[in-house]
């Protein structure tokens, strides 16, 4: 009988299981309604139009090192404010292996409006429509600008903040390129998360 | 002859017009009779001077006509804190909206946060605002837009946080940071409803009465 009650027991527990083991992949079906990547999940890959409607897959922008995600925007003052530190971030990351991509998922700016801020901001990296804002959703973006570490392995090591400084006079936290620079090194990232004041990403209704 | 006779007339009417100085030349249309042009300069910068002054009339008419230019305070995270332990235990609810006038819908929705303060009375329920707006728009920019907004009933605080991270937290773990962002805490200071983007006013009524109605 003892060993009826052990067996039953051990099956309880295995069906438990699931419930209690961390999420380690960000599900990226179309009808997932998963709500944001947790530090640690491997963000699968995924395809998105550039300004001209041409797509591109995560695999084929990242760089051999890793991809640096930036949710920004054409409007927002607080993400224009970080234009040049996004783009000499992207120009000395690159060389390093690490690719900057910019998502731009905010309902009410258009394809034109966000080829002619990149020429007009000097942009040297990609920026990408997230029509529908899909991969915000799933990433649980809220904020412009707001930036996802993906390393080598697409597995999600930082998110949040660039830097504390959003005019950039009295930066004393840079937790984006240290994120980049410790995972580089093949070290621990001491600070996976920071937030930060920012607008909010305005999604289709 | 008649023919000579017409174009005569013709170049002579031509002239006419032309030298005369039609109301059109007045509106800015250049004339080459100099003593014309001198006229309508001078009749173009005394209309000029009169929308001028009529704008100068309209804006301080405008001005008298607005409230008072609120105060807005400074607060550090230290403040922030004491703000949030100060609400707890007291008699009233607090609602707190952060917002900052470079953010769109911030300001699209202020005119809701004004009927909010007239809706319910200050003996009832603490409401405060947080500006995440630069320090240096503190005399300036931030009053100016509550002077417009005649957001003058509702306590008015600028964030200067050394550590953003650090006043978000403080506020709602869950909380990103996206402005805007509105709170309400009840009269033991737990935090009851959460509405990050503009607010729905009807919501947050309902919610600041069911929070006015419970028995703590």
């Amino acid at each position: 009988m003892k060993k009826i009650y052990a067996i039953a027991l051990l099956f309880c527990a295995l069906a438990l299981l699931p419930a209690f083991a961390p999420a380690t992949r960000a599900a990226f079906a179309p009808d997932a309604t998963t709500t944001g990547a947790s530090i640690g999940a491997v963000i699968e890959e995924f395809k998105l139009p550039d300004a001209d409607g041409k797509q591109h897959a995560l695999s084929a922008l990242k760089g051999k090192n890793g991809a640096v995600l930036i949710f920004m925007s054409v409007q927002c003052p607080v993400s224009n404010a970080y234009n040049e530190r996004m783009v000499k971030l992207a120009d000395e990351y690159k060389a390093r292996g690490v690719n900057v991509i910019g998502i731009n998922s905010n309902a009410a700016e258009t394809p034109e409006a966000i080829k002619q801020h990149s020429s007009a901001k000097g942009i040297t990296f990609r920026v990408l429509k997230d029509a529908g804002n899909k991969l915000a959703d799933r990433l649980d973006a809220q904020v412009t600008p707001e930036a996802y570490f993906l390393d080598a392995s697409n597995k999600l090591v930082y998110r949040g903040r660039i830097d504390n400084s959003r005019n950039g006079d009295a930066i004393n936290a840079t937790e984006l390129r240290d994120a980049i620079d410790a995972t580089l090194a093949g070290k621990p990232v001491a600070k996976p998360e920071a937030k930060a004041f920012g607008c909010s990403i305005k999604r289709a209704s | 002859m008649k023919k000579l006779l017409l174009l005569v007339l013709a170049s002579g009417a031509a002239l006419a017009i032309n030298g005369g100085g039609i109301a059109a030349h007045a509106d800015g249309i250049p004339t080459r009779n100099p003593k014309m042009r001198a006229r309508t300069t001078a009749q173009k910068n005394g209309a000029d001077k009169k929308v001028a002054a009529d704008k100068k009339v309209g804006a301080r008419a405008l001005e008298k006509s607005l409230p008072e230019k609120p105060k807005v305070t400074e607060l550090k995270e230290v403040g922030l804190k004491s703000l949030f332990e100060a609400s707890a235990g007291r008699k009233r609810p607090l609602l707190v909206n952060f917002w900052a006038t470079w953010c769109v819908p911030c300001r699209t929705e202020f005119p809701d946060l004004v009927k909010i303060r007239a809706q319910f009375a200050a003996d009832r329920l603490d409401f405060v605002t947080i500006s995440l707006d630069d320090v240096s728009e503190i005399a300036t920019g931030v009053p100016e837009f509550l002077q417009e907004v005649r957001a003058d009933a509702i306590p008015a605080f600028l964030l200067n946080a050394d550590d953003p991270e650090a006043a978000i937290n403080l506020i709602d773990p869950t909380w990103r940071g996206e402005l805007p962002a509105t709170f309400l805490f009840d009269r033991t200071g737990a935090l009851v409803f959460i509405h990050k983007g503009r607010v729905k006013p009807l919501e947050l009524a309902a919610a600041i009465e069911k929070t006015l109605g419970a028995k703590e």
